[in-house]
């Protein structure tokens, strides 16, 4: 459960995330992440999200639950 | 109709009877400039007579009325229906109601750090209007019990800047009970102007978008931060005189009170600064003041990151705000752009894009990397060869810019873009079969500023 954001500012487009979690996480044509439409992360999902957060050598990436913007 | 008007105005502020001739007119069929019959927040001394002085500002409209407690201005604020003046049109009142509830000790920022380079609507009214800027500023600050205004300006909005010190110095010398009141001067960068931008830079000296946003509403040094356009503070000033009623008047049932509105592009000399209410149309506007007697080619909407529309489309479109949103379609910052016949819309967008591009604050991937690419594809489609694969490519590409940077920066650029392929299809067709047509030689419509190499500090 929860929402990828990304802080366009911290991120260097190392692009770990989207081999980690390529199912939520695409890149664009210079390396940066696009955050796939993804209402619900399914458990497994979740723990690929997880992880791609923790990989992120920027902590560029968080893992928010949905309450506000 | 009569009955009405005096319904109304029985709510009104009872020590200060509207001007007769100012119902004379039907607001919301106000369409004037600087000093002329029927204009509400510009009314006052034509535009040669230059800054209007404290003593003639009290004189034409008295002093500002005690309104009474903080929690009853927001009342009056949410009546008149308010809504913010530079761009996004958040309700003033929410934003009132958002710092007051924080208590502590609030701040008011007066954002008159006009970014979009064709625009002129803030800087004319804190030229010519400064007091009616300052005052608004005085019932925001007491909106929220504030001690401080901070008015944010770019360091190269000259005749602002001389009215408004001038303007600070009088109020100071009349001893008038009112905030401090500081003026801030800030690099005129593009985006530099986003509130975001505009409370990193007061903290930390950079005019940078902030990324985070919390950073953001934590306010300057954490101190609650109460942030309007310089337009905005002019309608407060008036609504605390007249009454939300009156102010409502001008506009519509979903968009309230008259806004100013600066006009680009291929327009005849003169002044460019204009008043509307609420049921004035493009077209009206177009005929009236630029001289037009039919649909021009396209009009660009909001800003150099806005929006084209078909002339013919955008002739009836009243300006109103509300009815504006339903098509989608926004004023932003009250900048409404003429392309005419004779001028190439891609050669004009292909130019604009460069411009934004070379705007980037050069924090975010999608904007350093993503908008030099949207530009230069443009500029091929306008004044080289591409094929359709390109164009599509080229479209694809800005599909991904959507909310992923710090601000909405690159979003616009985007947008600009699909919809100049999307109003210009006929164009796009005909430059992928024959290359760049002979009107990309037509002097350029929307000028854009030469990179001034101005930092963020």
């Amino acid at each position: 459960m929860g929402k990828l954001l990304v802080d366009a500012v911290r991120c260097k487009g190392h692009g770990i995330c989207a081999l980690i979690a390529p199912r939520l996480i695409d890149l664009d044509d210079w390396g940066f992440p696009v955050l796939l439409a993804s209402p619900d992360y399914d458990p497994e999902q979740s723990k690929l999200a997880k992880r791609a957060v923790a990989a992120c050598p920027e902590q560029a990436l968080r893992l928010v639950t949905e309450v506000g913007p | 109709m009569s009955g009405v008007h005096t319904d109304l105005l029985s709510l009104t502020n009872p020590q200060t009877p509207v001007v007769p001739d100012e119902l004379a007119s039907n607001p919301d069929q106000l369409l004037a400039g600087v000093g002329e019959a029927g204009s509400r927040i510009l009314a006052g001394p034509k535009a040669v007579a230059g800054m209007e002085s404290l003593v003639d500002h009290l004189d034409r409209l008295g002093p500002l009325p005690g309104l009474g407690d903080a929690a009853h201005i927001r009342r009056v604020v949410e009546e008149s229906g308010l809504q913010g003046r530079g761009g996004a049109g958040f309700p003033a009142a929410v934003k009132m109601r958002t710092v007051a509830a924080r208590g502590g000790s609030p701040l008011v920022v007066v954002n008159g750090s006009e970014s979009e380079p064709a625009s002129h609507k803030d800087r004319t009214l804190m030229a010519l209007r400064p007091h009616l800027v300052l005052d608004g500023a005085v019932v925001a600050a007491e909106a929220v019990n504030a001690d401080q205004v901070i008015i944010h300006v770019h360091r190269e909005s000259r005749s602002a800047i001389t009215s408004l010190k001038n303007a600070v110095q009088e109020r100071r010398r009349a001893r008038l009970t009112e905030p401090r009141m500081d003026i801030s001067y800030g690099p005129s960068r593009y985006v530099a102007g986003e509130s975001s931008a505009i409370i990193h830079f007061l903290e930390d000296g950079d005019a940078r978008p902030l990324t985070d946003r919390r950073a953001a509403r934590a306010g300057i040094h954490g101190r609650p931060t109460l942030l309007h356009n310089a337009e905005t503070m002019g309608h407060l000033a008036l609504i605390a005189r007249r009454g939300p009623w009156w102010f409502r008047l001008a506009g519509t049932s979903g968009a309230a009170g008259s806004t100013l509105v600066t006009l680009a592009g291929a327009t005849p000399p003169g002044p460019r600064v204009f008043e509307v209410g609420g049921a004035v149309t493009v077209g009206q506007l177009l005929t009236d003041r630029a001289g037009l007697d039919a649909p021009p080619r396209a009009v660009l909407l909001g800003g150099y990151a806005g929006r084209w529309v078909d002339g013919r489309d955008a002739w009836d479109q009243p300006l109103a705000r509300d009815q504006l949103l339903a098509r989608g379609l926004s004023l932003g910052c009250g900048l409404l752009g003429i392309l005419p016949w004779e001028a190439c819309g891609l050669a004009e967008t292909a130019r604009l894009l460069g411009y934004l591009a070379s705007e980037s604050a050069g924090q975010c991937g999608p904007c350093i990397f993503g908008l030099p690419r949207l530009a230069e594809g443009m500029s091929e489609l306008a004044f080289g060869r591409v094929s359709r694969r390109d164009v599509r490519q080229l479209l694809r590409r800005s599909a991904t810019f959507a909310d992923r940077g710090a601000c909405h920066h690159p979003d616009g650029a985007a947008l600009l873009l699909q919809y100049a392929l999307a109003v210009f299809a006929d164009d796009v067709e005909r430059h992928i079969r024959r290359g760049p047509c002979d009107r990309k030689s037509h002097l350029p419509t929307f000028r854009v500023p030469t990179p001034s190499g101005a930092g963020w500090r």
